[in-house]
C-alpha cells in the first residue's frame, strides 16, 4: 500500500576529513516526488537508522533545489550529480549516497571546492569593465556569439565534470572541463577578449587545458548540459595558436 | 594587468609534442610500414626488393634514430608518464570515450612492448638485412604469430584512436558533429590498418599472394 511505502537509503558518514568513514542506513516514509535532498531534510528532522539508533543530521550542502545553484553535487549510487534533481523514484535502492571523492571533504556530504573558484580566478573569469575614468559604452555583441555564449554562462561550478573526469585526481591538478569552458566565454565576449592571451597562458599553465585527455565524461555529467567538449576543444585550438605560432607571427 | 607571463608551461609543450608524435612520425611511419609490408601481398621477390630498397637508403641510421626510434620512444615513454597520471574510472562512468580513454592506453602499452620485441627479432637479430624468408620463418612459430597479431590489432586500434584524439585536441573537430565525423574517420582508419596487417601476416604464414595477378609473366 501506498502509505506504507518506505525508502531505503545509505548515507556515508564522516565527522571531519581525518575522521574515520562509516555508513548509516535510514528508512524513510515515501512520498510523491521525493528527491535525495527531501531524504537528507527527513534525516535531519528525525536521524534515527534504520536499526532505531540515534544519530546526527546530515551535513550537505544545498541551496535552490531546483539545479541552479551548483551546491548539491554528491554521488548518488555511485554517480556524480545533482542531489536536488535526484528524484528517489527513478534511483535504485538502497539509495547510496556519498560526498564527491576528488575534493577535500569538509563533513559527511559536504566538500571545498575551492579548487574550481581558485582555477576560475587564475584564467581571469570576468569581463573588466572598472576603470579610473568612464570607459564608455562596450562593443556590440553579435547575436551570434550570444547565442553560443548563454549555454557556457549557465555553468553552475558544480564540480560534477571535475568529479567524473580520469584525469583530476591526487597526481594530477587538472582545472577540469568548466574552466576550461569559462575560458571560452570569456574569450568569446569582445570586451572580455582583451584578455585573451592572459587566459590563454593561464590554461596553458600546470594542470591547464594539455591534462585533458579527452574521456569526454564531462560533458555526460554536465547536469546544465554545456557543450563542455566543444569548449575544450575550441580552447585547445586556441591555446596551440598563440603558444606555438605566437613566436612566428605574432 | 599584462603581467601574467605568456609562456606555457613545460607540460603543455611535452604534451603537444606527444599529441603530435603520435600522427608524425609515428603514426606516419606505421602507414609507411604497412604499405611497404604489403609488397608481400604480390609476391615475395618483390617484398625483398621493397625492402632491400628500404634497407639501403642514405642515412639510414640518422633516419631510422631521428625520425622513427626517438620519437617512438618519446611517444611511449611520455604516454606511460601520462597514464601513471591518471586515473581511469570506467565502472562508475562506462560511456564509449571513457572506454576509448582506457583502452588507448592498454592498446598503447601492448604496441609499444609489441614493436620492443619486433625490432628486436626483425631488426636487430637479422642486422638490418630481413627478407621475406626471415619473416615467414618466425610466423611459423605460434607465438610469434599469436603476438604478430596482437600487436598489429593494438597498433592498429590506437592509430585510429589516437587520430580522433588528435583531431579533438588540436582543435581541429571542435563542434559536437565534427567530433563524431573525426570518430568515424578514426574507427575507419583502425579497421583498414587492423585488416590490411592481418592480411600481411596472412600472407607471410600461408605463403599467400593474391596480387601476384599483377606480375606479367606468370
Amino acid at each position: 500500500m501506498a502509505e506504507t511505502k518506505q525508502v531505503a537509503v545509505r548515507v556515508k558518514r564522516q565527522a571531519g576529513p581525518r575522521e574515520a568513514a562509516r555508513w548509516e542506513e535510514f528508512s524513510l516514509k515515501w512520498r510523491p516526488s521525493m528527491n535525495v535532498i527531501i531524504c537528507l531534510r527527513d534525516i535531519a528532522e528525525n536521524p534515527v537508522t534504520r536499526d532505531g539508533k540515534k544519530t546526527t543530521p546530515i551535513t550537505y550542502d544545498s541551496n535552490c533545489l531546483e539545479e541552479i545553484c551548483g551546491s548539491c553535487a554528491m554521488l548518488i549510487n555511485g554517480k556524480a550529480r545533482m542531489a536536488c534533481s535526484a528524484l528517489v523514484d527513478q534511483l535504485e535502492q538502497p539509495i547510496r549516497i556519498e560526498p564527491m571523492s576528488k575534493f577535500p571533504l569538509v563533513r559527511d556530504l559536504a566538500v571545498d571546492r575551492q579548487f574550481m573558484f581558485e582555477s576560475l580566478k587564475r584564467v581571469k573569469a570576468w569581463i573588466p569593465i572598472d576603470g579610473t575614468y568612464n570607459l564608455g559604452e562596450g562593443p556590440r555583441v553579435s547575436p551570434e556569439v550570444q547565442e553560443k555564449g548563454y549555454p557556457l554562462s549557465n555553468c553552475i561550478t558544480c564540480g560534477n565534470c571535475l568529479e567524473v573526469c580520469p584525469q583530476v585526481n591526487e597526481h594530477n591538478q587538472f582545472v577540469g572541463a568548466a574552466i576550461i569552458s569559462q575560458v571560452r566565454l570569456f574569450n568569446m565576449h569582445p570586451t572580455g577578449a582583451m584578455n585573451k592571451s592572459e587566459r590563454l597562458a593561464a590554461i596553458m599553465g600546470p594542470g591547464g587545458i594539455q591534462e585533458c585527455a579527452n574521456a569526454q565524461n564531462c560533458v555526460h555529467a554536465c547536469p546544465k548540459g554545456i557543450p563542455l567538449t566543444e569548449s575544450i576543444a575550441e580552447v585547445n585550438r586556441d591555446a596551440w595558436k598563440q603558444a606555438l605560432l605566437g613566436w612566428l607571427v605574432g | 594587468m599584462y603581467s601574467t607571463a605568456t609562456r606555457p608551461d613545460t607540460s603543455y609543450l611535452l604534451r603537444k609534442l606527444h599529441s603530435f608524435t603520435g600522427i608524425l612520425p609515428v603514426g606516419a611511419f606505421l602507414a609507411e610500414h604497412f604499405w611497404s609490408n604489403s609488397a608481400a601481398l604480390v609476391s615475395a621477390e618483390k617484398y625483398n626488393t621493397v625492402s632491400q630498397e628500404l634497407q639501403t637508403i642514405p642515412f639510414r641510421l640518422i633516419v631510422e634514430w631521428g625520425a622513427i626510434l626517438l620519437p617512438m620512444l618519446f611517444h611511449g615513454g611520455y604516454g606511460v608518464y601520462i597514464w601513471l597520471r591518471g586515473k581511469s574510472n570506467v565502472s562508475a562512468y562506462p560511456w564509449v570515450g571513457n572506454w576509448l580513454y582506457l583502452t588507448q592506453r592498454y592498446t598503447g602499452l601492448i604496441a609499444f612492448a609489441y614493436i620492443g620485441w619486433h625490432l628486436y627479432t626483425e631488426r636487430w637479430l637479422t642486422h638490418g638485412r630481413s627478407t621475406y624468408a626471415n619473416v615467414a620463418a618466425d610466423m611459423r612459430n605460434p607465438w610469434y604469430l599469436v603476438f604478430f597479431v596482437v600487436g598489429v590489432l593494438a597498433s592498429s586500434f590506437h592509430l585510429g584512436a589516437g587520430i580522433w584524439n588528435f583531431l579533438c585536441k588540436w582543435g581541429l573537430a571542435a563542434t559536437v558533429k565534427a567530433q563524431q565525423a573525426a570518430g568515424r574517420l578514426g574507427a575507419l582508419v583502425g579497421v583498414a590498418f587492423s585488416l590490411v596487417g592481418i592480411l600481411i601476416i596472412i600472407s607471410f604464414r600461408y605463403d599467400w599472394h593474391p596480387f601476384s595477378v599483377y606480375l606479367p609473366n606468370r
